[in-house]
């Protein structure tokens, strides 16, 4: 009795304390000017963001919006088939649905939003996320959970109409096709003149063979045996790679320039496409799931211990546009840089995927849902604090292209010196050196300077370890899940042409069909690897132009997904409850129309790709000045398509709601139907 | 091929989940939670379910087990891997 009373006393205390403290690690972050912030605070605001997130705003949505309920029998013990339908612990489930979340984008994302500043990004990554991506994350697994694990594409068919299922599925396409070149060209950037990085992902690939072939013939099915085969080789050739990098003869065999290595990523995703699944592709899917899981545990747990000091300013003057990592001003393109760690698109790709059919219970969607979400989040808070631990010399040393800052150091120096940033010509190749590579300058794309904050975080905890080797293996630890998301997205987008290309031709509709397998393969790295090349070759670097491409695209997936729960939520009469999807859908639509308009038409060519082309056809003796005008179109085209993709989903969803709304249509839910569950229910 | 005729739903009375045990059933609990984490097939657990849901027919041997699940899982192009 008394313990009862004081609980009801202690839990508001208890809140209001939590409160608190994130109101004041905001305040600190907001208000300290000119002096080094401990990264306590980003963490403790995010937490205490998080946690109150999770237990007032996701069980409003549980309980009024969603009514989860216990009593209803999931799709996973309806249709326990031991294989895609299989009840499955909550935990173990948060940790596979949180592995295939989790990627480079919430990493890289706001590594390249930190030339604003540390500020935007923190606070968005945790506004977003609490209002937008978990929300919409939640939406769709519970969606799919009721309808037997549909995909989105599905439900868009269903819900709302044909028109806005076929938008949807030629948005996935273009929005893979971009995806896999931008992240393809992080990885060139990252193993470009790297021998020591290189020489560590080529060896990625005869070592996934062989746990391939162990899986297959040696010991059929043992996984976790192979993995750990496949882990011990890959650290052995993170160590043996220093002994590459300084051997005259072996480092000049794994010196690559940009464009040589943008061939192989060309003929490697080929081959990855066309190769048996049990050869190379399961293999490295493994292999780099116990890596991510890994690394990022032990991000965390060492940015805990060591609580870095934060070296860059809350706000940078870059703010207003003039940024020279990437165009455009903190609105609308700090959100779209961002993206994945606060709102994804690509998350409702996974949330309607294999999850929701491992669900045991309604009420855990909570935590898979909403709380996948908040940890994705929470990684991107990690990336800020690798950034932000850097100094900002250093930072734009290594993320501006050599366009803008110049082929050597001291120019480099000369150039930030005027952006009032200090950088010694001399500690830029003190770092490189510490870091076992040739050169930093101009590394751009984010990962090296990700490397670099990772292996001064993770170099205090263990003392002594060496900062080159903790850099290349943060190097290795996001090419090797690159490429697996390059491989996975190959085959994947080389299906869905050859699903389109059936309707034409029906042969070339047969998955399995030879000529059809080739061909489907070739158009799809044909298409990134274009992108991907001119990336490479683009004297501004290419992650300017491809990653607020990338950042609108995935964007505006996140749209469709919000227009889907949208529809689901009115058709269910919980119109009262609406908001909590639409108010994240028009503010994404606002920021992202805004930020392909001005990709496209902005006067200023650092920006608009139109009036770069206008530039480059103005400036005379140009010799690539044909290819430069054709890229800029060929962008401007691509980026008027996806903001055409979202006002067609949007309108049509619009025309639905209005039908419902004004009674002119039933609402008519397209759940599977209601059958009690045979499991013990918590109440 | 085989397993595809299988898929028909089965209630498997009692979450696995429920057990507990000896450090070495614990070692076991472990390893097949990670299993499930990765997504790696587990064929005792296959063995499990095929002895509660389909005990009439003879189960499919490790190796062909392993070729029918990495087909199911990978053959659509994998799980879907986000940015």
């Amino acid at each position: 009795m008394l313990a009862l009373k004081m609980r009801r006393y202690l839990s508001p205390i208890l809140w209001i304390a939590i409160a608190a403290l994130g109101a004041a690690a905001f305040a600190v972050l907001a208000l300290t000017r000119g002096e080094n912030v401990s990264a306590v605070w980003i963490l403790a605001a995010g937490v205490a963001s998080y946690v109150i997130a999770y237990r007032f705003y996701a069980r409003f949505l549980a309980l009024r919006v969603f009514a989860l309920d216990d009593h209803r029998a999931t799709p996973a013990e309806r249709f326990n088939n031991g294989r895609d339908f299989v009840p499955t612990n909550k935990w173990v489930l948060f940790g596979h649905h949180f592995a295939a979340i989790a990627g480079a984008g919430p990493l890289i994302g706001p590594m390249l939003a930190a030339q604003f500043g540390f500020l935007p990004g923190t606070l968005w990554l945790i506004a977003g996320v609490v209002v937008g991506g978990a929300v919409q994350d939640f939406t769709i697994l519970f969606a799919s959970m009721r309808r037997d694990g549909k995909s989105l594409g599905q439900m868009a068919k269903e819900e709302i109409n044909s028109v806005a299922g076929m938008a949807a599925m030629i948005a996935i396409l273009a929005i893979m096709i971009i995806l896999l070149a931008v992240l393809a060209l992080v990885v060139v950037n990252a193993l470009k003149a790297s021998p020591w990085g290189l020489f560590i992902i080529a060896c990625t690939i005869p070592i996934a063979l062989l746990m391939g072939w162990w899986m297959r013939n040696i010991r059929p099915g043992r996984v976790l045996e192979a993995s750990a085969i496949g882990i011990a080789l890959l650290l052995a050739a993170l160590v043996a790679g220093r002994w590459v990098s300084l051997d005259p003869v072996w480092s000049r065999w794994f010196t690559w320039s940009g464009t040589g290595l943008s061939w192989a990523m060309i003929v490697y995703g080929f081959f990855a496409s066309v190769l048996p699944v049990w050869l190379l592709l399961s293999p490295r899917d493994y292999l780099s799931t116990f890596l991510k899981i890994g690394t990022v545990l032990t991000l965390a747990v060492a940015i805990v211990l060591t609580l870095p000091p934060i070296r860059m300013p809350a706000l940078t003057q870059f703010v207003d546009g003039t940024g020279p990592v990437f165009a455009g001003k903190v609105f609308p393109f700090a959100f779209i840089t961002i993206a994945c760690g606060a709102i994804s698109g690509f998350h409702a790709l996974v949330a309607s995927g294999t999850t929701p059919k491992m669900v045991t219970r309604e009420s855990e969607t909570r935590l898979l849902g909403y709380g996948g979400m908040l940890m994705e989040s929470f990684v991107g808070l990690m990336a800020v604090i690798a950034a932000a631990t850097l100094e900002p010399g250093v930072y734009f040393a290594m993320n501006v292209p050599a366009g803008t800052i110049g082929p050597t150091a001291e120019s480099a120096a000369r150039v930030i010196g005027q952006w009032g940033f200090t950088l010694h010509p001399g500690q830029m190749e003190a770092l490189a050196r510490q870091m076992g590579e040739a050169t930093l300058l101009s590394r751009t794309g984010g990962a090296p300077s990700l490397a670099v904050g990772m292996a001064s975080i993770l170099g205090r905890v263990v003392k002594g370890s060496g900062l080159a080797l903790w850099y290349h293996f943060a190097i290795m630890f996001e090419a090797l899940f690159i490429l697996t998301t390059v491989d996975a997205g190959t085959r994947v987008g080389r299906f869905m042409l050859q699903e389109l290309g059936g309707h034409v031709w029906r042969p070339f509709g047969q998955v399995s069909w030879y000529p059809s397998i080739l061909i489907s393969s070739a158009l799809i790295v044909a298409g990134w690897g274009y992108f991907l090349y001119q990336g490479v070759v683009d004297p501004l670097g290419g992650i300017n132009s491809l990653w607020p491409l990338f950042g609108i695209a995935n964007q505006l997936l996140a749209a469709v997904a919000l227009c889907v729960g949208t529809t689901i939520l009115i058709k269910m009469g919980k119109q009262r409850y609406a908001w909590t999807t639409v108010v994240p859908l028009v503010w994404l639509v606002i920021v992202t129309l805004t930020a392909g308009w001005q990709k496209v038409f902005a006067a200023e060519p650092r920006l608009g790709f139109l009036s770069h082309a206008r530039l480059v056809a103005q400036g005379a003796g140009n010799p690539n000045a044909a290819r430069l005008i054709f890229n800029d179109r060929l962008d401007a085209a691509l980026a008027l398509i996806f903001m055409a993709v979202v006002v067609v989903v949007i309108a049509a969803s619009a025309r639905e709601w209005w039908l419902v709304l004004s009674k002119r249509k039933a609402p008519a839910v397209n759940e599977a139907p209601f059958v009690e569950t045979a499991y013990a229910t918590g109440d | 091929m085989r397993l595809e005729t299988e898929l028909q739903s089965c209630r498997v009375a009692e979450l696995q989940w429920r057990e507990g045990g000896s450090a070495q059933r614990l070692l076991r609990r472990f390893l097949r939670a990670v299993r499930q984490v990765v997504g790696a097939p587990d064929y005792e657990r296959y063995l499990e379910h095929h002895t509660a849901c389909h005990a009439g027919r003879a189960p499919l041997s490790p190796r062909e087990y392993y070729a029918d699940f990495v087909r199911w899982r990978f053959g659509g192009g994998g799980p879907t891997r986000c940015c």
